[in-house]
């Protein structure tokens, strides 16, 4: 059901409506919420979501209501497509198109469970029905992803019945814009984009800065590999960071915002756009709102697909339609910025917790997190662990509870080796540090950052110069190329980087490293270029003797670079199937039918494939 | 007025002044390859760089973009400031070696020959990448005919789709800026050439003596911005400063005669 949509003159008519919608809300007596955040959508959630809904088409009966809705992500990404069905909260991971008769029957019109498709905890073998059952949610503090999983992003109103925009009255109806900027100070916000600037002080700069008009802008170009948090906040919950801009904008006298959403989210852009058309429509947005006398409106940009446009100034340099580059920092942008007018930039996580901090207060908000770091934070957790997906948890939880209790510890209960947090300019954690918390200016004191959130989970088996490679590699591709530390310094890096992986590392690689690291942090022009030596930084720093075993010895612990290790078979495990002697490409296995194989290492060129095929897994690295 | 010290030295400096302003004004060298008196500081090469002191900590800033905005105290021959440069000249070594005006800058800055780093970029032969020919063209000339394309170690400097320029007027003035000489303008028969660009422009030729002037689009340029009369204008672009000069002399001789 979709309500039309007219103009809120006032703060009460938005109350109205607000209970209107709560209302008609609870006339739906059952309701399957099924996940269509982009990582559900790719397992097929799509069509899980298309059967649930012609089922409810179809259903008859007048005693019952059901709804099927799309919800954003949930965060529990390893387990997708995830369903939810009403009443009772009861939780479905892994759903299949095949699945879909049973839930509808047995549990959306029934009541009852479908135990085979209930989540079940591996360890303990407890079955669980509710999302706070599971292990991966229950240390979860879900602040700024409230609303994913539980209210349609296409529909304002399911916002409103949920307290949406009523921060956003309170602010102008009872506030001055000092007392809006005075709750975010107070409130201890910090940056959630990777700078962890104080959101109060750099409000206040804005609201001092000479100069009109005014901009706020809205970074949503999250770029590091393995961090999504961002684009499930866009299309799952688009409203908060909306209601938080119109905020920001009234705090420093801004009527103008910008979205900047990189383009290679178009669900994100969609759901956006969707929602700004929605509360124009309201009135939230545009001239008067809910005739306070403020105006204010936002326009999305998309990126070009350049992750310097994340740095603030190339993205402004982008919004004015010149090419993504970065420029001195020297005059900050609150003072100068797009246009050279006074700009207020923050990540849209920042922005998401604004109508929050302004509704519940400062010292609310203040009540999480640690001395320094207060509120939540959300991570992407990925890599060798068990539950991947997005968290979010208060500042001052440790690594070990996020990686274990809800991460449930690494995968193949391997051995934990690191965590990378703050892509491409963080550093890595190694495991005597996984009872260390998680805020802001612990992780910097370990030689990482926390970043926008990625946190890369590595195991005994990830090679750390293979992955200060990666990231190397990744920053080579993305830099911009206007100063010349990072162009050509980074290419050094990596040239040396490449040698060391290939077993042709010399004596005074790791020295050059080191010069060339602190050459970029003091010459380089921006973040990007500053930062990029922490990756290769901080392994070395961890983790030296594996570089010095891969110059000296050749040989690669891990056993990841090509050509550094060598393949054996396990005679043990060997059934003699032939298949690795046929499929090697310089004959270099022999053996007889059905008795154990041997490679013969003087023949090996170390190319894999007999460790590919086998199908015992009897080729084992060594 | 704000007093910058520089190395232990004050000196009296403007609001909004640079600090490679006012270092050049005290006599004291700082080396710099995209900077240009007539262009906005770009800050691309970093080869400025010095160190300033922020009290409790000190931050290494291109003296050509940072302004002056209050008392600053600069080190242009600190240790930091010292490495940090002759870093960024090494990799700029890197990747142009045969430029003989990088190794004369290297000398100058005091620095032993040659450099550790191999050369691992090379989308563009010679080049800096210091963008002064792209801003000259664009800020000064007015043309915007090359623009700097691509990113990372695989930008250069061209013409759109790399194809010889239509807005080229073929007035030399990103050869007369490029530090590393790689930019060239050269007389054919009957055009100039940029090159390495590809452009190529009509050649005026001089009606007397035949010796090559310049481009025809300049000429229009100038013409267009004015100057003398239009006419006197016209009058003597078609001659080389020797013939034009002759021609004065024998329209005075018949005055007199």
């Amino acid at each position: 059901m979709s309500t039309v949509l007219t103009r809120l003159p006032g703060p009460e008519n938005l109350e109205e409506l607000r209970r209107r919608s709560l209302a008609e809300q609870g006339l739906i007596t059952h309701r399957v919420r099924v996940c269509l955040g982009t990582g559900c959508v790719a397992k097929g959630a799509a069509k899980v979501f298309e059967r649930f809904r012609q089922a409810a088409e179809e259903f008859g009966e007048e005693s019952l209501v059901v709804q099927t809705k799309c919800t954003g992500c949930h965060g529990f990404c390893e387990r997708g497509p995830i369903v939810v069905v009403d009443p009772g909260d009861v939780f479905y991971p892994g759903v299949k198109e095949e699945d879909v008769p049973e839930i509808w029957r047995e549990t959306a019109i029934g009541g009852r469970l479908v135990e085979r498709l209930l989540y079940k905890n591996e360890e303990t073998g407890k079955v669980a029905t509710r999302c706070e059952e599971i292990p991966f949610y229950r240390a979860q503090q879900r602040i700024v992803l409230a609303y994913n999983g539980v209210l349609d992003p296409t529909r304002i109103e399911e916002y409103l019945a949920a307290g949406g925009y009523a921060a956003l009255a309170k602010a102008l109806t009872s506030m001055q814009p000092e007392e809006v900027l005075e709750e975010v100070s107070r409130s201890g916000l910090r940056g959630r984009g990777g700078g962890g600037f104080f959101t109060g002080r750099k409000w206040r700069s804005a609201r001092n800065a000479p100069g009109r008009p005014k901009y706020v802008i809205a970074n949503g170009d999250e770029g590091d590999p393995g961090a999504f948090m961002d684009r499930s906040l866009m299309e799952g919950a688009p409203h908060t960071v909306i209601e938080g801009m119109i905020i920001g904008g009234y705090a420093i006298g801004s009527s103008q915002g910008y979205l900047y959403v990189r383009n290679e989210y178009p669900l994100a852009v969609q759901h956006l756009t969707l929602a700004i058309g929605q509360a124009r429509e309201l009135g939230l947005l545009g001239e008067n709102i809910l005739g306070s006398g403020f105006d204010f409106d936002i326009r999305v940009n998309r990126g070009g697909g350049a992750f310097v446009c994340g740095e603030s100034t190339a993205l402004m340099a982008s919004l004015e339609g010149r090419v993504g580059e970065p420029r001195a920092k020297y005059i900050h942008t609150v003072e100068s910025g797009l246009h050279g007018k006074p700009s207020l930039l923050n990540n849209v996580e920042t922005w998401a917790n604004v109508p929050q901090i302004i509704l519940k207060g400062a010292d609310w908000f203040a009540s999480f997190g640690t001395e320094r770091s207060k509120g939540t934070k959300v991570f992407s957790l990925v890599g060798k662990v068990k539950n991947t997906g997005l968290v979010e948890v208060p500042m001052g939880m440790t690594l070990r509870q996020i990686i274990y209790d809800i991460g449930g510890g690494i995968r193949g209960d391997k051995a934990f080796k690191a965590v990378q947090t703050g892509g491409p300019s963080g550093g890595c954690i190694p495991a005597e540090s996984l009872d260390e918390p998680v805020d802001f200016d612990r992780l910097t004191e370990l030689g990482s950052m926390m970043g926008s959130g990625g946190m890369i989970v590595m195991d005994e088996d990830t090679c750390m110069v293979k992955m200060a490679k990666y990231f190397l590699q990744f920053l080579k591709d993305e830099s911009c190329g206007k100063c010349t530390p990072c162009r050509e310094g980074i290419a050094q890096m990596l040239h040396i980087l490449e040698k060391i992986a290939k077993g042709e590392g010399q004596d005074g690689d790791v020295e050059t490293l080191e010069d060339l690291g602190r050459l970029l942090e003091d010459t380089a022009l921006c973040a990007l270029g500053k930062t990029a030596a922490y990756p290769v930084l901080s392994t070395l720093g961890r983790f030296r003797e594996e570089y010095e075993i891969h110059i000296r010895e050749k040989r690669c612990p891990a056993k990841e670079c090509p050509g550094l290790f060598r393949y054996q078979i396990d005679a043990e495990v060997c059934t003699g199937c032939r298949l690795c002697s046929k499929k090697c490409p310089v004959e270099a296995i022999t053996g007889e039918r059905k008795k154990p194989h041997a490679i013969d290492l003087d023949k090996c060129t170390n190319c894999g494939t007999c460790f590919d095929v086998c199908p015992f897994s009897a080729v084992i690295k060594v | 007025m704000p007093t910058v010290t520089i190395d232990d030295k004050q000196y009296p400096a403007q609001q909004g002044e640079t600090i490679l302003e006012v270092a050049r004004r005290a006599g004291i060298w700082i080396p710099t390859l995209c900077h240009h008196p007539s262009l906005e500081p770009y800050a691309s090469c970093r080869i400025c760089v010095v160190e300033i002191d922020r009290g409790g900590w000190s931050q290494v800033v291109t003296s050509c973009n940072y302004p002056i905005r209050g008392d600053l105290t600069v080190r242009v021959n600190s240790q930091r400031a010292v490495r940090a440069r002759q870093g960024i000249m090494q990799l700029l070594l890197a990747r142009a070696p045969e430029s003989p005006e990088l190794r004369d800058l290297a000398a100058r800055m005091g620095m032993p020959e040659g450099t550790p780093y191999p050369t691992v970029t090379e989308a563009q032969r010679n080049c800096i990448l210091c963008g002064l020919c792209v801003r000259v063209c664009e800020e000064k000339i007015g043309a915007s005919a090359i623009s700097l394309v691509g990113r990372g170690v695989e930008r250069s400097v061209a013409a759109p789709f790399r194809m010889p320029s239509e807005d080229c007027i073929g007035c030399g003035a990103c050869a007369a800026v490029c530090p590393v000489g790689t930019i060239v303008v050269r007389t054919h028969e009957n055009d100039v050439e940029i090159s390495p660009f590809k452009s190529r422009v009509k050649l005026i030729r001089c009606r007397e003596c035949g010796k090559a002037i310049g481009s025809e689009l300049v000429k229009q340029a100038l013409c267009r911005r004015g100057g003398s009369t239009v006419m006197e204008m016209l009058a003597g672009a078609d001659f080389c400063p020797r013939c034009k000069r002759k021609n004065v002399a024998r329209k005075l001789t018949v005055l007199e005669t």
